[in-house]
């Protein structure tokens, strides 16, 4: 890899190591305490009469704190009567206003997909913004949804962190939670980001397709749109809908290197930020940075590979196509890249953040080399734990934390703590429970795609890469990741309606999983540290803490290592 | 007791639900499309380009210089190979997703993907031409053939060799040559003969615009120095020195080319 990657990714790395932490006291501060009137936050001047407002408007007691079914009930019920409004508006697009490009009504499959898949935040998108979605739909429909889904991301994480640290049986306010998030961290970030973006020309306009008359005395139509205030959340949310086809690698997104580089910073300092907060929530800061140690090892891991591997190109080649970087050429595996962005650059944004659940991406994921992809697929595989997604990558690692606790445990003999609350049976079925149902889900649709004509048919590209797409598509909708495999013609009436299944079930039942290990974990009592206490914020829990998430990541691996070569055998 | 409070929670989620969708589904992008049009207006109504008064394009999206048959003009600068649409269409955006080991992409290559005329795979090419050995034949429509079968049809050209789809990165070298009056075998640059993930990518490499002068100089009857000095006037380096990479935007470079008139 070029010199210039490596430069960028040390800017990446050093702008988080300063922002993280001062975003993460921010976000302490803010939410420090079960209830929203308890403590004074920043800017509460600004932000607690609108807080007051919602409230009233809800018709809910600020100062009151449920047990974790009635949480998730909250979350489940908002999440439900979101599907509803978006799939409704999906559908009635062509005939709502706001639609200069005249894009008609979705179908019903496609509907139902869209909706799921943006209210989970996978934002897997199976159609094409430019002409297949409204001005309305996407400003209405599906920011609003990302606004969402990022705040109810935090909102579970605070109530799982309340669970296992705190000392009352009740984990929070949904309601509460959802409004703070929204109006002090999602709202004022995105409005300040989203102008960033313009500045560096991503657009925003409502002008619709404008006809130019090109050089050479033809025509092209330039696309409009709210772009940028929907690229800003799509970025900050972890949730990764572009409003056009091409996504980041499109130039009305994403239109240079700094915005590049801009966009990655977006996806990832927040999730870190927030293992920082929690850190600093339950007064044991060591123990947010020990996450956050993790997080980053990983990310770095499969980031770097998949740059080096773009770097040094497609090995099949003509030997005379020029994949050597120079000052005069980015070189590299240029198929499906932006030359503003060159290959490094391209890898460090789009595998950067597939450890997130954004799956932002601005080059073309199906024309990477196989290691390339690889870095990609890791990153996905491993559980989006680095940094994860809004809140989502915490409550990943506290339940990873808790199983390392419990195997460490068993190890040397002790009964298994994590932050001071004895680990029991209920706990540990719980967590098995969470592990199992992405690999669970992901091989069951995977294996049936495979096998029905109705699966098959969709494959772009033959053998063993065909098996990449299929199997990608189900692990990236299961993690809520959303980034594909494009060539998978995924607009059929099947993959529509499993991958839209496949997505509310990664999304919700871990959700609802986290909050009752939370419950269960809920007013249990704290013991004090002892000497034989196992130190969970250490170098040796951070190695074994990796240890134990590379296991059950290669086991969600291991059927498709099977799967392939036997596949293999079957094409060849 | 449980029937009360998940009434209580759907209403209040048609509560929420009402106030996000009126303020961050109008409010927030409305707010941010005026403050952009007070502060970003030329960036935020898409760096349009006009030309002589009239609409040209953006300087952001790369657009085609081909005539209407589409062959590439020569007097321009050339932008990269395009997958949106029949080629830097603004509504279709994307990539080709083609694998790496894709023949539509590195054509028939022995021991990777090819196959033979019997549909079994194959360590040879029977398809190699004189100039590319990893030709991938066409059918008499045009059509690339990647699973070729007995009794399939193949387009001749008139010597009797396979016609080649002309997509695939070995043909599109060739092709770049030939345009250029390179030397057979000599460098190409990747981006010259790959697809961009938008398929709209306003820029090319330097080498690729060095490579390019010579050609637009003698069809312009310019000095070759003169287009060479608009090639490193038009060159961007990387932002603020580390980010990105050097590029050359084909539209801006063209506009001024027709400007030296």
């Amino acid at each position: 890899m070029s010199a210039s990657g490596w430069v960028q990714l040390a800017s990446v790395v050093a702008v988080t190591a300063v922002a993280a932490p001062l975003l993460g006291r921010y976000l302490a501060a803010t939410f420090r305490g079960a209830s929203a009137s308890k403590n004074s936050a920043p800017g509460d001047r600004v932000f607690l009469p609108v807080e007051r407002l919602v409230c009233r408007g809800l018709r809910i007691n600020p100062e009151s704190s449920w047990t974790w079914r009635s949480y998730a009930l909250a979350v489940l019920a908002f999440g439900l009567l979101s599907t509803f409004l978006l799939y409704g508006i999906l559908r009635l697009q062509g005939l709502l206003p706001l639609n200069p490009t005249h894009a008609p009504g979705m179908s019903p499959f496609l509907s139902f997909n869209t909706a799921a898949s943006f209210i989970t935040g996978t934002n897997w998108q199976a159609y094409a913004g430019e002409t297949q979605a409204s001005y309305l739909a996407q400003m209405a429909g599906l920011v609003v949804a990302q606004f969402t889904a990022a705040a109810i991301g935090l909102s579970v994480a605070l109530a799982v962190i309340r669970g296992i640290a705190g000392s009352a049986r009740t984990i929070g306010n949904f309601w509460v939670d959802l409004t703070r998030s929204l109006v002090r961290v999602f709202v004022p970030l995105s409005v300040l980001s989203a102008l960033v973006l313009v500045s560096q020309g991503a657009v925003q306009n409502f002008s619709g397709l404008r006809t130019a008359t090109t050089l050479a005395g033809g025509t092209q139509q330039i696309p409009g749109g709210p772009v940028s205030s929907m690229e800003v959340i799509k970025l900050l949310g972890t949730n990764g809908g572009s409003f056009y086809g091409a996504g980041g690698a499109h130039p009305f997104e994403n239109p240079n290197g700094f915005s590049n580089m801009f966009d990655l910073l977006l996806v990832i300092v927040l999730p870190f930020a927030i293992a920082i907060m929690f850190g600093r929530l339950i007064g044991r800061p060591r123990q947010g940075y020990a996450i956050v140690a993790v997080m980053a090892i990983v990310f770095l891991g499969h980031t770097v590979v998949s740059m080096q591997a773009e770097a040094h190109g497609n090995h099949l080649l003509p030997a005379s196509v020029s994949q050597a970087a120079s000052s005069g050429n980015p070189g590299g595996n240029m198929e499906g890249k932006e030359t503003r962005f060159g290959p490094a650059g391209s890898a460090l944004m789009t595998v950067g953040t597939m450890g997130t659940t954004a799956g932002a991406t601005d080059s073309a994921l199906d024309s990477y080399t196989p290691v390339g992809g690889t870095g990609a697929f890791v990153g996905i595989l491993l559980g989006e734990i680095s940094p994860g997604g809004d809140g989502g990558g915490l409550y990943s690692m506290l339940v990873f934390s808790i199983l390392a606790v419990f195997i460490a445990g068993l190890m040397v003999g002790r009964t298994p703590e994590f932050l001071g609350k004895k680990i029991r049976a209920p706990q540990m079925k719980l967590i098995i429970a969470y592990v199992l149902t992405i690999p669970i889900v992901v091989l069951v649709f995977g294996s049936m795609s495979l096998v029905l004509g109705a699966g098959t048919r969709s494959i772009l590209n033959p053998g063993m890469h065909g098996l990449a797409e299929v199997t990608y598509a189900y692990a990236s909708v299961a993690n809520n990741n959303g980034s594909a495999f494009a060539g998978l013609a995924a607009n059929t009436p099947w993959y529509d309606t499993t991958l839209g299944l496949v997505m509310l079930v990664g999304r919700f039942v871990p959700i609802v999983l986290a909050l009752a290990i939370a419950g269960s974990l809920a007013g249990a009592r704290v013991h004090a540290r002892t000497r034989a206490t196992l130190d969970t914020s250490g170098p040796t829990f951070v190695v074994f803490l990796l240890g134990v998430i590379v296991i059950v990541g290669r086991l969600i691996y291991f059927p498709m290592l099977i799967l392939g070569p036997i596949g293999k055998r079957i094409v060849g | 007791m449980r029937s009360t409070s998940l009434r209580r929670h759907f209403l209040a989620s048609i509560v929420m639900l009402l106030g996000v969708t009126l303020v961050l589904g109008f409010g927030y992008p409305l707010l941010v499309t005026g403050l952009s049009a007070l502060l970003f207006r030329h960036q935020a109504d898409g760096s349009l380009v006009y030309h002589h008064g009239k609409l040209a394009g953006s300087s952001l999206l790369g657009q085609s210089f081909s005539d209407g048959k589409g062959n590439p003009l020569p007097g321009y600068f050339q932008p990269r190979p395009s997958a949106a649409g029949s080629g830097y269409d603004g509504t279709l955006s994307g990539a080709t997703n083609l694998g790496p080991s894709n023949p539509l992409l590195i054509g028939f290559v022995p021991g990777v993907n090819t196959v033979g005329l019997d549909g079994k795979p194959s360590s040879v090419n029977p398809f190699a031409t004189k100039a590319d050995p990893a030709c991938v034949p066409t059918d008499p429509k045009g059509n690339p053939v990647t699973s070729p079968a007995p009794g399939q049809r193949y387009a001749r050209s008139p010597d009797g060799s396979y016609v080649c789809d002309p997509a695939t990165v070995p043909e599109r070298a060739i092709a770049y040559r030939k345009f250029n009056r390179l030397p057979a075998g000599a460098a190409v640059p990747a981006d010259a003969v790959t697809a961009s993930g938008s398929g709209l990518d306003p820029d090319i490499s330097v080498d690729n615009a060095l490579d390019q002068a010579p050609r637009v100089a003698r069809a312009r009857h310019l000095p070759l120095y003169q287009v060479i000095n608009l090639v490193h006037r038009y060159t961007r380096g990387r932002q603020w020195g580390f980010l990105g990479e050097p590029a050359v935007n084909v539209l801006d470079l063209n506009l001024a080319l027709d400007g030296l008139r």
